[in-house]
């Protein structure tokens, strides 16, 4: 498969947004005390975008997606915040009328094709059942539809598989069908959820492409949430990072893969493989976990795990900024405050791996505690489509 | 040699402690169910009253013209009396006794019975363990009150021999539990320690099987009660029940029929019913609450 | 969907029933006969006229041949004859009283799956509220209680207070008359019937439905804008229903036990009264054909069961 730099996959006109995220909040109220899932998340998506919303598992990514189709399962609910879809709120809907904007103007696709499908009934028939849940699609069409969509995501000799049940699948089939469901309306947005994490590499981009041609053909919106910033690469052009329930960053792909601002975002390009980093360069996971949003830490959620957290780290949230055009992010420590305040243009992150998706550029001497060995090492990477096709 | 028995002394060791751990949990949580509670309290109630019948009744149970037939429950005769004048109370009270021991007693045979073949098929298996399968698929295939009757007659009437009738035709599920539980457990590391250091097959299947499974046999026991009882009271209901005069709630029950379908005396069908019902509604919870607490596998 | 696969097996498993039906009327034919008493004996026939009559009947042979002629007469449909009744063909005796029992019997069934797996799933979808709770007492009730209180009860209520506070005009009859039942006399002896086995299935129905409720496909059925009830009976309920399948054949040997109990209360001329009453009149011939027939009816009914699991679920295949 090519390689696709994301700025190619931008072809798509953007529009006005189609939705607004303002201010969400959304928490699961367990026996052990209330866990703060999402918190004050906003965000627009404009008509014909792809934006990613990248995290660890447990940051708050999926519970976002799934607080804007109504279906946050029990004991969790969305505590405050608007989701305004062409100016709607979303959270003020009844049920009849959310229903009727799931599966016909936003649609869903999930992280486990494997599970998501039901196992009693044919593909064909889970397929002409979401178009047959709205009257979008006039009755006499469903059934070609159908077939026309399976074919459209490739699934081969898709005439007889409609007959099939989903345990005949292999699961990249199964997640074309999946994506042939979330489709069959003509959805403005179709959120993707882990599309391709259950999947083997291969089947992993061609999911991708398939994605981003629908997203140039059809013009559909696209939320894509991963905990895989390759995959974000390959098809988003804006990009959100989560952590810990808060939005730490956000920007256009080039951006975030240029000059991420918070050090959440540089561990997470650290993690991801790269074909071009130096044989010596280890990949490097993220240490510590993800704090506990029962009682999170005071300050900045991500300072017990940051290598170049300050005192103030330690007392206050840091607010999101703009750090540059269309750029925020939510940091006392980024990038350009240690060029601009601290004049730290000429020390270079050094530590090993620092080159696997992170410009060599400034970081505060006192914050950068190891001394500088080989500020070459650290190359000037173009973001990478995906990692192993 | 020398290494296997210190490998059986630390696993037995742990498992042990683990035990020791599994019962106290087990009981807190048991103690923290309400119902269960409630139902162990009941049936506390129920084996002093039972005792307490063998030694005194307001009046002799089994005297025919204690009272006028069908004396309607008032003073002197809290509960009535019945079709022949005897005081329902006092049959009541004793008919506890033939109901407690049918469901008592039918447990313990049943468990010592499905326990030892089902540890016996679960360890032999081969040609043993497919007899039985067909054994026990054939008692599946037929109502076990049917064959349980058809027993009872050939073995003639007493209590012994409803009690052999009902624990010949209740042992099949306990057997195919502690088959499951045997074949499990077999498998396991410590069970291989012990054999390799020449412990012998009966020592392995009642000094390491046995407690192992020990939970699950607790529970599926006291459900055994309960069953019993029931299908004790079908057998008195349905005529082949101990010899009169002997008091029980389902031949109680059973005579109650013809006056209330009659429509004079419901209270002669009503205080047997309601005695044995709750009866069996008490062992089923305290069975649930044991589950729950002992068995956690299981739990619904 | 006959496959080739699935009428091997429907074979087999029939071959099976077949095998059990041997092995049961084996061990009933030589149990029954080794019985206390006979029938005539009850009839109080003694002396020469005895012997006559257990010639004639066969019934000085020995056992095995005795068992042998009732296989050479059971292959070609014919149970023999009534000993208590004498000269009354078993076959049709007993073909006529499984009718009977098949009207009560497949009441009680029907209001076993209806009401079991409705509340199964009311209760469910209402978890943790007092309906949930009102529901699962009710089911623990149902399968506790003997089926013969509930049908005093009913008949107390139904037919006594009803009754009385009608003045008679509108009141359960308890008794029943024809050889078949009304809807009217046949309710109650069904009520009592299946609300020990429905108990069991909403028990049943309810933890698996909240088993499956939890899966991704439910999530799916949601974000695809299905209706909530047409994602708990489509989507969820079917699913769900695979679990309750497998303890259906329990269920029928339940309701055969009910039949056994109930008939002999209301009066119905049944399989189960048959039973009671050929045993105590020790008409050994209509026992081991009673017998027969039960140990038949749960054979076929476990086939089916397994069979409809095929339907239910398309990953299970014979």
């Amino acid at each position: 498969m090519a390689r696709t730099a994301p700025a190619t996959a931008m072809t798509v006109p953007v529009g006005d947004p189609v939705l607004e995220v303002k201010a969400l909040y959304t928490s699961f109220f367990t026996d052990d005390g209330e866990v703060k899932a999402v918190r004050d998340v906003s965000f627009d998506l404009a008509a014909g975008e792809t934006l990613g919303i990248v995290g660890e598992s447990g940051c708050g990514k999926s519970v976002t997606a799934l607080s804007i189709l109504g279906l946050v399962p029990r004991p969790g609910r969305v505590v405050a915040g608007e989701i305004l879809f062409k100016g709607q709120d979303l959270l003020t809907m009844d049920r009849d009328e959310l229903r009727e904007i799931r599966g016909r103007d936003i649609a869903m696709i999930f992280q486990d094709p494997l599970s998501s499908l039901n196992p009693v009934h044919r593909i064909g028939f889970q397929i002409d059942e979401a178009m047959h849940a709205h009257n979008k699609i006039p009755d006499a069409e469903v059934k070609p539809r159908s077939l026309d969509l399976l074919k459209r995501v490739r699934v081969p000799d898709a005439a007889r598989r409609v007959r099939n049940y989903p345990h005949q699948f292999s699961g990249g089939m199964r997640q074309r069908v999946m994506i042939a469901m979330g489709l069959s309306n003509m959805p403005e947005i179709l959120i993707a959820d882990e599309p391709t994490t259950a999947l083997d590499v291969t089947v992993q981009a061609q999911i991708l492409q398939l994605l981003r041609d629908l997203n140039r053909d059809l013009g559909t919106s696209i939320i894509l949430i991963t905990h895989n910033l390759g995959v974000v690469a390959g098809l988003c052009r804006r990009v959100i990072v989560m952590y810990a329930g808060e939005i730490v960053e956000e920007g256009s792909t080039e951006q975030i893969f240029d000059s991420p601002q918070h050090p959440y975002t540089w561990a997470l390009l650290r993690s991801l493989p790269r074909v071009d980093a130096s044989r010596h360069e280890r990949l490097r996971s993220i240490e510590g976990l993800p704090p506990d949003l029962i009682a999170p830490p005071p300050g900045c959620k991500f300072n017990p795990r940051c290598p170049f957290r300050l005192d103030r780290c330690r007392r206050d949230n840091p607010p999101l900024e703009t750090v540059g055009d269309g750029q925020r992010a939510a940091c006392w420590v980024t990038m350009r405050r240690a060029y601009a305040e601290m004049g730290a243009a000429t020390i270079t992150d050094t530590r090993p791996g620092a080159a696997s998706g992170v410009r060599g550029s400034g970081i505060p001497a006192e914050l950068a505690s190891q001394t500088p060995e080989s500020a070459g090492g650290a190359a000037t990477p173009e973001p990478e489509a995906l990692p192993h096709d | 040699m020398a290494a296997g028995v210190e490998a059986i002394d630390y696993a037995g060791g742990t498992l042990a402690r683990a035990q020791v751990g599994l019962w106290r949990d087990g009981l807190r949580r048991l103690r923290r169910n309400r119902l269960a509670l409630a139902a162990a309290i009941y049936l506390i109630l129920l084996a002093a009253m039972c005792i307490l019948s063998l030694f005194w009744t307001p009046y002799n149970p089994n005297l025919v013209g204690t009272c006028p037939d069908y004396t309607l429950p008032g003073p002197g005769h809290p509960l009535g009396c019945d079709d022949l004048g005897r005081d329902t109370l006092s049959r009541l009270m004793v008919g506890s006794q033939v109901s407690l021991t049918i469901g008592l007693v039918t447990a313990v045979i049943v468990m010592v019975l499905g326990v030892g073949i089902g540890l016996m098929i679960g360890y032999l298996r081969g040609v043993v363990d497919a007899v039985f399968a067909l054994i026990i698929n054939t008692f599946y295939g037929v109502p076990p009150l049917m064959v349980a009757i058809v027993l009872y007659v050939l073995l003639g009437p007493g209590l012994i021999n409803i009690i052999i009738a009902i624990a010949a035709t209740s042992w099949m599920d306990m057997a195919r539990l502690v088959r499951g539980q045997t074949l499990s457990i077999r498998e396991r590391e410590f069970i291989e320690a012990a054999r390799s250091s020449g412990a012998r097959t009966g020592k392995i299947l009642f000094g390491h099987v046995f407690p192992n499974a020990l939970g699950p046999i607790i529970v599926q026991t006291t459900f055994v009660v309960p069953a019993a009882i029931l299908t004790g009271a079908f057998f008195s209901f349905l005529g082949f029940g101990v010899p009169a005069p002997t008091a029980d709630w389902g031949g109680m029950a059973s005579e109650g029929f013809s006056p209330l379908l009659a429509g004079y005396d419901p209270y002669m069908l009503l205080f047997p019913a309601v005695f044995l019902s709750v009866t069996l509604l008490a062992f089923n919870f305290f069975g649930d609450g044991l589950r729950d607490a002992f068995d956690p596998r299981q739990r619904r | 969907m006959l496959t080739r696969g699935t009428l091997i097996y429907i074979i087999q498993r029939l071959l099976i029933i077949v095998l059990t039906l041997l092995v049961v009327s084996f061990v009933v034919f030589v149990v029954v006969h080794s019985l206390p008493g006979n029938a005539f004996i009850s009839q109080r026939v003694h002396g020469r006229t005895l012997q006559l009559l257990l010639h004639e009947y066969g019934l000085d042979q020995p056992i095995l041949i005795q068992y042998w002629n009732f296989l050479k007469g059971a292959v070609q449909g014919n149970l023999g004859v009534s000993l208590y009744i004498r000269g009354e063909q078993v076959t049709p005796l007993v073909l006529r009283e499984l009718s009977v029992s098949c009207e009560v019997g497949g009441s009680a069934l029907l209001i076993t799956i209806g009401l079991g797996i409705t509340f199964g799933v009311i209760a469910a979808m209402r978890q943790n509220t007092w309906v949930d709770y009102t529901v699962t007492s009710f089911a623990v009730i149902g399968y506790t209680v003997p089926s013969f209180v509930i049908a005093g009860l009913g008949v107390l209520i139904f037919a006594n207070f009803l009754g009385s506070i009608t003045g008679g005009s509108f009141a359960y009859a308890a008794v029943w008359t024809g050889t078949y039942g009304t809807i009217g006399e046949l309710w109650l002896p069904a009520l009592a019937i299946g609300l020990y086995t429905s108990g069991q299935i909403t028990r049943i129905t309810r933890a698996s439905m909240l088993e499956v409720i939890q899966q991704d496909y439910i999530r799916t059925a949601r974000a695809k804008g299905l209706r909530e009830r047409v994602v708990t009976i489509r989507h969820a309920l079917r699913n769900a229903l695979v679990p309750v399948i497998s303890i259906l054949g329990t269920t029928v040997v339940g309701i055969l036990v009910g039949v056994l109990v109930i008939e002999n209360i209301f009066g119905i001329p049944g399989l189960g009264k048959e039973f009671v009453d050929s045993i105590r009149f020790h008409d050994y011939n209509v026992t081991v054909g009673v017998f027969t027939i039960f140990a038949l009816l749960i054979g076929l009914s476990n086939l089916l069961v397994d069979l409809l699991y095929t339907v239910l679920d398309p990953r299970i295949r014979y």
